[in-house]
């Protein structure tokens, strides 16, 4: 039986991430995974989403063109070809991914592996069953498409986030169950693509996890931009008829009907839960519970990403999984990470820390600053200048506890407001730092210099 | 002509005063037995009463400095009268102010940077005064910084290389934390990158020390109190002490005692208690006894002439141990109306250097409590303390017969450097007996 360091079940950003820094950290590593390289994001998330999402945007380009005197007529799409770059995009990633392994020599197993508590873990594939011995076990089973037990979901045309990346043909109607990240990216690119697109959601604003403000902004372009939304809206059932299907939902007491020819059910994803069955470990609801170093309650046992829940995030993922090679090396981690977050819809929206709730929730004494981006020059020049940014503060030290951005680019420049958190500057800090004119990125000093009452542009 | 206004040598041992604090300020008008300043010494801290009248031209010295005796220590004279800008050395002399050539910067005429350097003998840091500048700019306490120049004289680039590699590592925010709470940043540890000092360390900092300093209130040892500490520390940390302990039967004392009360108290106007019984038949005893009336100063045991007899008085925050001269030829109506003057003056800080100095044995009472015997620790430089214990009725054997007889332990601490069981068991025992018929003091 072949004998490891550290066991890796799991082969997406959370465990591959942690395989590479592992096995240059000098130890033995073994990782496990039965489906394909790169997990979740690299295959039915992140990357396909923001790759035909880049089609998505020529086009809303292409279609918003005449406003900058570009006219441009018989725009047609090849929807086949599109989903070919887009596995070709996959691949040559995973193929990196691949190279990365046997660069740092990280023995990859092809299969599922099963782990019992004394870090022996089981790799069953179709042709054998092999075992393995580890030191140290990090369980990043990631999650999976959660389908709510509704009437009719069975035989109804439904597409989840794993199939509708690879769907052949664009549909005319589209009904997306679920308001989230997930629901309003696919939303963008079917919208973008001349699909009828209506969201119903059961709570009583998208993006229950964003900033209000932010989800409320959004909410209007993307109505502006032709797509409709069920807000605070039950389903009920799914129908299917001989010419399309049938998504029946109440709202204000009334039941509405809306007919499609396909559903995408984006409601959430559930922790992946097989081959971790035989563990004596503890949880915290359906995640796995673990400590700042992603420790379980086996010692020897550690998990990351999806599998504990927390933002269910690629970037966050990947750090945890840092976080426990860095422990099994010895070494305590005694902060909480900020982890920034991001919404590639049209316009995009990014932020990072608390939003406005959540910082009075906590306790703060909060101030808030929200600067338009519709005075910002570069936008304008861009003909992108719709969108906000926001810094929310605790006006004792002016610590920075939260920053939201909605606008074009925004995911590019969110890092900047990460890294004042992260090294700790303070409101102050922020409006001493020199922003290149023009940019977008300027309205963070903005936000920064009105909060202070020193506002050039805003007040 | 200005006075001298000296450090004053308090007690034989006495080397250096600590000065606690000034009463009044350059160019306040001063009159004789005025409190001029306070100084605490190896024993106790006192207030210094000017011996002349005038106004107090100079104050060489601040608060915390340690100046050796008869160092001048300030001027008092007349309203335009010139006295020296630095301290005159020991030998009167005034020492030189160092020339502008000596400073490697010109600096703006600050006329507190025309003191320039200062000697070490006075305790300051030999600095330039464009190290002085950039210090006070950069917060660096120039002690601390190990000057290149001659005589170890501190240069500025000596003092930009040493706030450069004392830099503290701090996020902006745990910085605005810290300055909020007043914290010195290096008492914090920093856990990130190279040290740097993030808001967890600060939060870290303040719940550690939030922790203890509700619970607990903490007072720094200083004046008295230090005083006595140092002082406790050397006597049991010096002397090899021994003590013994002895019962003895008070009833001829309180016989005695019950007889003369109201005799010295017409007489003085103070009631007689134990413990002046006690001092006289001790001051008596160790008539007999010079051994136990000896000083240890250095290698030398010096067999005092004159029995001192000092009484430890318990006084707010502290103990002090005024010294009652000649006690042996004093009377037991004298003895009351000394010891007790000196019990009050003590409790009202107002004992002279010579009332607190010059002890040559210590008793210390304690009968006032529900305290039987203890082991009193010797006060230096002398050689044996006794112990006081209560009064207590007690069955004691007398003659086969059990009888009750009120009881009490005297308890002798002395040094074994100077002195040896025999000869202190010699004395405690006829100092028991000297109690115990007591008429002998009398004679």
């Amino acid at each position: 039986m072949e004998q490891f360091d550290v066991a890796i079940v799991g082969g997406g950003p959370g465990g591959y991430v942690a395989a590479i820094r592992a096995a240059k950290s000098g130890l033995t590593v073994a990782l496990i995974e039965g489906n394909e390289l790169g997990g979740t994001c690299l295959n039915r998330g992140c990357i396909p989403s923001k790759t035909l999402l880049k089609h998505a945007e020529v086009l809303k380009q292409i279609k918003d063109s005449s406003a900058l005197a570009i006219h441009v007529e018989n725009v047609s799409v090849d929807l086949a070809t599109m989903i070919e770059r887009k596995n070709n995009v996959i691949n040559q990633l995973k193929n990196g991914i691949k190279g990365l392994l046997r660069q740092n020599k990280i023995k990859y197993y092809q299969g599922y592996g099963y782990v019992a508590d004394d870090g022996k873990v089981t790799i069953k594939s179709e042709k054998s069953n092999e075992n393995i011995q580890a030191k140290h076990v990090i369980l990043a089973t990631g999650s999976q498409v959660f389908i709510p037990p509704i009437q009719g979901a069975q035989e109804v045309t439904m597409y989840t986030s794993d199939t509708i990346f690879d769907i052949e043909e664009i549909p005319e109607r589209l009904v997306i169950v679920g308001g989230g990240v997930i629901g309003l990216e696919i939303a963008c690119i079917f919208n973008s693509l001349g699909t009828k697109v209506d969201i119903v959601e059961m709570a009583e604003r998208i993006l229950p996890m964003e900033d209000r403000e932010a989800g409320e902004f959004l909410k209007k372009e993307l109505e502006n931009d032709g797509i409709t939304f069920h807000i605070d809206a039950q389903v009920t059932e799914f129908k299917k008829t001989e010419t399309d299907n049938k998504v029946i939902f109440h709202k204000d007491g009334k039941e509405i009907t809306l007919e499609t020819d396909i559903i995408l059910m984006s409601v959430g994803r559930r922790p992946n839960v097989t081959g971790i069955e035989d563990l004596t470990i503890q949880f915290d609801g359906p995640f796995v519970k673990v400590d700042k170093n992603m420790q379980t309650s086996q010692p020897n046992i550690y998990a990351v990403g999806d599998l504990i829940g927390g933002f269910q995030l690629a970037h966050a993922a990947s750090n945890e999984g840092i976080r426990a090679v860095d422990h099994i090396l010895g070494n305590e981690n005694k902060k909480n990470a900020i982890i920034p977050h991001c919404v590639y819809t049209f316009p995009e929206i990014a932020s990072v820390g608390f939003t406005e709730e959540q910082a009075k929730e906590a306790g703060h004494q909060v101030k808030v600053k929200k600067i338009d981006l519709a005075g910002n020059g570069k936008a304008i020049s861009a003909l992108e200048n719709k969108g906000f940014m926001k810094i929310i503060a605790d006006k004792k030290y002016n610590e920075v506890l939260g920053v939201v951005m909605v606008g074009a680019h925004v995911t590019e420049m969110i890092s900047q407001a990460t890294a004042f958190m992260h090294l700790e500057g303070t409101v102050e800090e922020i409006e001493s730092m020199v922003f290149p004119h023009p940019t977008l990125a300027e309205g963070l000093f903005e936000a920064a210099s009105a909060y202070l009452g020193k506002g050039i542009h805003y007040n | 002509m200005a006075q001298e206004i000296f450090m004053p040598k308090l007690s034989s041992t006495m080397e250096v005063g600590t000065l606690l604090q000034w009463f009044k300020e350059e160019g306040d008008s001063v009159e004789v037995g005025e409190p001029l300043f306070e100084i605490m010494t190896d024993k106790i801290n006192i207030e210094v009463e000017s011996y002349e009248e005038g106004i107090l031209l100079k104050r060489y010295f601040d608060v915390d400095d340690e100046v050796p005796i008869n160092t001048v220590i300030g001027y008092i004279g007349e309203a335009d009268e010139q006295v020296p800008d630095t301290a005159p050395s020991q030998e009167g002399k005034i020492e030189e102010t160092p020339a502008l050539e000596q400073n490697e910067e010109k600096v703006e005429a600050d006329p507190s940077y025309e003191q320039a350097e200062t000697s070490e003998e006075s305790g300051k840091v030999r600095a330039t005064p464009a190290a002085r500048k950039i210090a006070r700019d950069n917060d660096v306490e120039l002690q601390y910084v190990s000057g290149s120049g001659p005589k170890g004289r501190v240069h500025k680039q000596d003092v930009l290389d040493y706030a450069k590699e004392n830099k503290v590592l701090i996020t902006p925010l745990a910085e605005k934390m810290a300055k909020d709470h007043a914290l010195d940043l290096s008492a914090i540890q920093g856990t990130g990158v190279r040290g740097k000092i993030d808001k967890q360390d600060v939060e870290n900092y303040l719940a550690s020390h939030k922790a203890t300093s509700e619970e607990t209130e903490r007072v720094k040892l200083k004046g008295l109190r230090k005083a006595i500490a140092d002082k406790m520390l050397e006597s049991a940390r010096t002397i090899p002490h021994v003590t013994l302990t002895t019962e003895v039967d008070m009833t001829a004392v309180i016989n005695i005692r019950k007889q003369l009360l109201p005799i010295v108290e017409e007489q003085t106007g103070f009631r007689l208690s134990f413990t002046e019984i006690i001092i006289k038949a001790t001051a008596h005893t160790l008539m007999k006894y010079p051994k136990l009336n000896a000083s240890l100063i250095k290698d030398e045991i010096v067999f005092n002439r004159d029995v001192n007899i000092g009484l430890a008085v318990a006084v707010e925050n502290g103990l002090i141990v005024p010294s009652i001269h000649n006690a042996d030829k004093k009377g037991l109506a004298e003895l009351t109306e000394v010891s007790k003057t000196l019990g009050m003056k003590a409790r009202d800080s107002k004992l002279t250097p010579e009332e607190m100095t010059g002890s040559t044995f210590t008793i210390s009472n304690l009968g006032m409590y529900a305290i039987d015997g203890f082991t009193p620790i010797i006060n230096p430089p002398e050689t044996a303390i006794l112990g006081v214990g209560r009064i207590n009725e007690k069955p004691v054997v007398v003659d086969k017969e059990i009888k009750i007889k009120p009881m009490m332990v005297l308890s002798l601490s002395f040094d074994h450097r100077a002195i040896d069981g025999a000869p202190a068991a010699e004395f405690l025992t006829a100092l028991k007996e000297t109690l115990e018929n007591p008429f002998s003091i009398l004679v």
